[in-house]
């Protein structure tokens, strides 16, 4: 019993969150949360704000109000650093490369401590992303859209992460590197608790156990993505995927 | 014993590499003609070039670690120079007798002095935006210049300070000759900042490529996401200014018994000094320790050889007017040969070359 409510306590949760951006009121009293061995999939059209709440769990855009937890613990008022220290590793939008760094460099920046189990996460991450080995000394900038992605997910997980916050990791990527982003998430799922925001159905449905459909920065939709998957009416009407035209 | 890993090894034969390649023994070459330079051409001219083109690359390495490496654009790198060059000639000029301890101390006030308000500006400005450091700092370096003019009681205001070196550093030291050059106390200052400047350049580079380093390089690439990955960038972004100034300091008392004297102007200008750091910086190539080597050594050769040129013009072509007139203000010269050298070299000498060597793999 004890085991069994362990698995489908949430390991964040957020509760009413209203974010800022300037004086545009993005995020207007979101709430979702992941649950642990999940990956939770926050999908919605451009500007639904989907990206917004991904920031606004790591610090970087924090909340007017509403609560965030991680772990029981609420981490609205830390600061970005401290909520990463937490155990939350982000990928963002645009990957975040430090361009001027090689592979080598920006992974060891990531690597918050240098121990055996982390020095075992490298390796493994390496082993799951071959490109990187390849191009360890070569300058990060230099790399492809799809190479910079494997970059940008390695180093968040190289670090004891027990939350992956992933943003558009699809974006812009040739079909064959989707799916080979699509096993890597499918991979680390194992490892980490995973939320992604997608705007591509097929890497959400390929990847997600539960979904969160976001418009106008409301959290209008939530369930099971199996559901989502075959209910053509809620996927027409917010996410504009018609069963001929998807 | 627990196997090497993949990335342990190649990290092995990395480093084995390293000591058999072609830029390592360009290095060695470039500090033995250092070395060998007083021997080599032994006037005057020559060995105080060499003496201005090794501190200025060390004080243009310091303002890299700012620039170059943190993203931090600031335009009081020359007030700290400035300052360690005042509390040295205090110590050992207007208000000490010439002694060993006396230069020591001036080095070490120097380092305090300079950590100090390295701190306190970054406190003051960094948590607001970069921008606001450069404005401080370019406000204080004016409010410096100010100061030392107008308290000339205390500094000696434009009339400046002597220094006076003690014991074999003295200018009247004479040691006799050794392969046929003259041992003087100027010769052995020589090798002494020398040895400085390699220890302080050393002690950069070690910096740069220390973890800390690599962090201090991610937040200049991005600020936002260095933090997301758990760094308090503005504790990087602080020591990393601390440092750079401290070493600034350190190299304005170096400069400061070289020249033997200081005044505003000459250690302390926002144009006289700032902007020259700042042209060699950008030169030489941001981000690249080396490149204050090549920065430096483009600015002084070229500042002291152009106005030569002149002369030359004269002698091999008289009748050429206009070239006469153009080399006269050879002010202008040194611009153009500038603004070529940021079209051609956009990353710098050092920056372009090694992007070069980086696409040729």
């Amino acid at each position: 019993m004890e085991e069994e409510r362990s698995v489908n306590d949430a390991i964040l949760k957020v509760e009413k969150a209203h974010t800022f951006i300037g004086q545009h009121h993005i995020l207007q009293g979101i709430s979702f949360e992941s649950k642990a061995d999940a990956v939770t999939v926050l999908i919605g059209r451009n500007g639904a704000g989907k990206s917004t709440a991904l920031r606004t769990v790591i610090g970087l855009l924090p909340p007017s109000e509403g609560k965030i937890f991680f772990k029981g613990e609420e981490i609205q008022k830390k600061k970005p650093y401290e909520i990463a220290r937490m155990g939350i590793g982000f990928v963002p939008e645009n990957m975040g490369i430090f361009a001027g760094l090689t592979v080598e460099e920006n992974m060891r920046v990531a690597m918050l401590v240098e121990d055996e189990a982390t020095t075992q996460r490298l390796e493994r991450a390496l082993d799951m992303f071959a490109d990187l080995r390849k191009f360890w000394k070569g300058k990060a900038g230099n790399l492809s859209g799809g190479q910079k992605q494997m970059l940008a997910i390695a180093r968040a997980i190289v670090n004891d992460t027990s939350l992956l916050l992933i943003d558009e990791p699809s974006k812009g990527l040739a079909p064959i590197i989707v799916d080979a982003v699509i096993e890597a998430i499918n991979q680390i799922k194992d490892h980490s608790v995973v939320v992604l925001v997608e705007q591509n159905f097929y890497m959400a449905s390929s990847v997600g156990d539960y979904f969160y459909i976001m418009d106008d920065g409301m959290v209008v939709h939530g369930g099971i993505m199996e559901e989502l998957v075959h209910d053509e009416g809620l996927k027409s009407k917010y996410l504009g995927i018609s069963k001929t035209g998807d | 014993m627990a196997e090497a890993t993949p990335v342990q090894i190649f990290h092995m034969e990395e480093k084995r590499r390293q000591y058999r390649s072609g830029g390592f023994f360009l290095k060695v070459g470039l500090l033995a003609l250092f070395v060998l330079v007083p021997f080599l051409f032994p006037s005057f001219k020559t060995v105080d070039l060499a003496m201005q083109i090794i501190i200025f690359a060390t004080l243009v390495a310091s303002f890299d670690i700012l620039l170059g490496y943190t993203g931090i654009l600031s335009f009081g790198h020359g007030m700290f120079f400035g300052i360690g060059a005042y509390c040295v000639a205090f110590l050992v000029g207007k208000y000490g007798t010439p002694s060993y301890a006396n230069l020591a101390l001036g080095f070490v006030i120097a380092a305090l002095v300079a950590s100090v308000l390295a701190l306190v500006i970054s406190f003051l400005s960094l948590r607001v935006k970069a921008i606001f450091f450069a404005m401080i700092t370019l406000a204080l370096a004016e409010l410096a210049i100010v100061l030392a003019t107008k308290l000339s009681g205390f500094t000696g205001g434009e009339d400046g300070i002597s220094l006076n070196m003690p014991g074999v550093l003295a200018v009247s030291f004479n040691a006799g000759n050794f392969l046929g050059l003259e041992i003087t106390g100027r010769i052995l200052t020589y090798y002494f900042i020398l040895l400085a400047c390699l220890g302080l350049f050393l002690a950069m580079l070690r910096f740069t490529h220390s973890p800390l380093g690599r962090v201090l390089q991610a937040i200049r690439d991005n600020v936002e996401r260095a933090e997301a990955l758990g760094y308090k960038t503005f504790v990087f972004q602080a020591i990393s200014i601390t440092f750079g100034c401290v070493v600034a300091a350190l190299v304005g008392g170096l400069y400061g018994m070289w020249v033997g004297y200081v005044n505003p102007e000459s250690c302390l200008g926002v144009l006289s000094i700032m902007l020259a750091i700042l042209l060699m910086c950008i030169i030489g190539g941001m981000g690249t320790l080396y490149g204050g080597i090549v920065g430096a050594a483009f600015f002084m050769i070229t500042e002291t050889f152009l106005p030569d040129l002149q002369h030359l013009a004269k002698d091999f072509f008289p009748s050429a007017v206009l070239l006469h007139n153009v080399l006269e203000r050879w002010h202008l010269v040194l611009g153009v040969l500038f603004i070529l050298v940021v079209i051609f070299f956009p990353k710098g000498i050092i920056g372009s070359v090694r992007e070069f060597i980086d696409r040729r793999k």
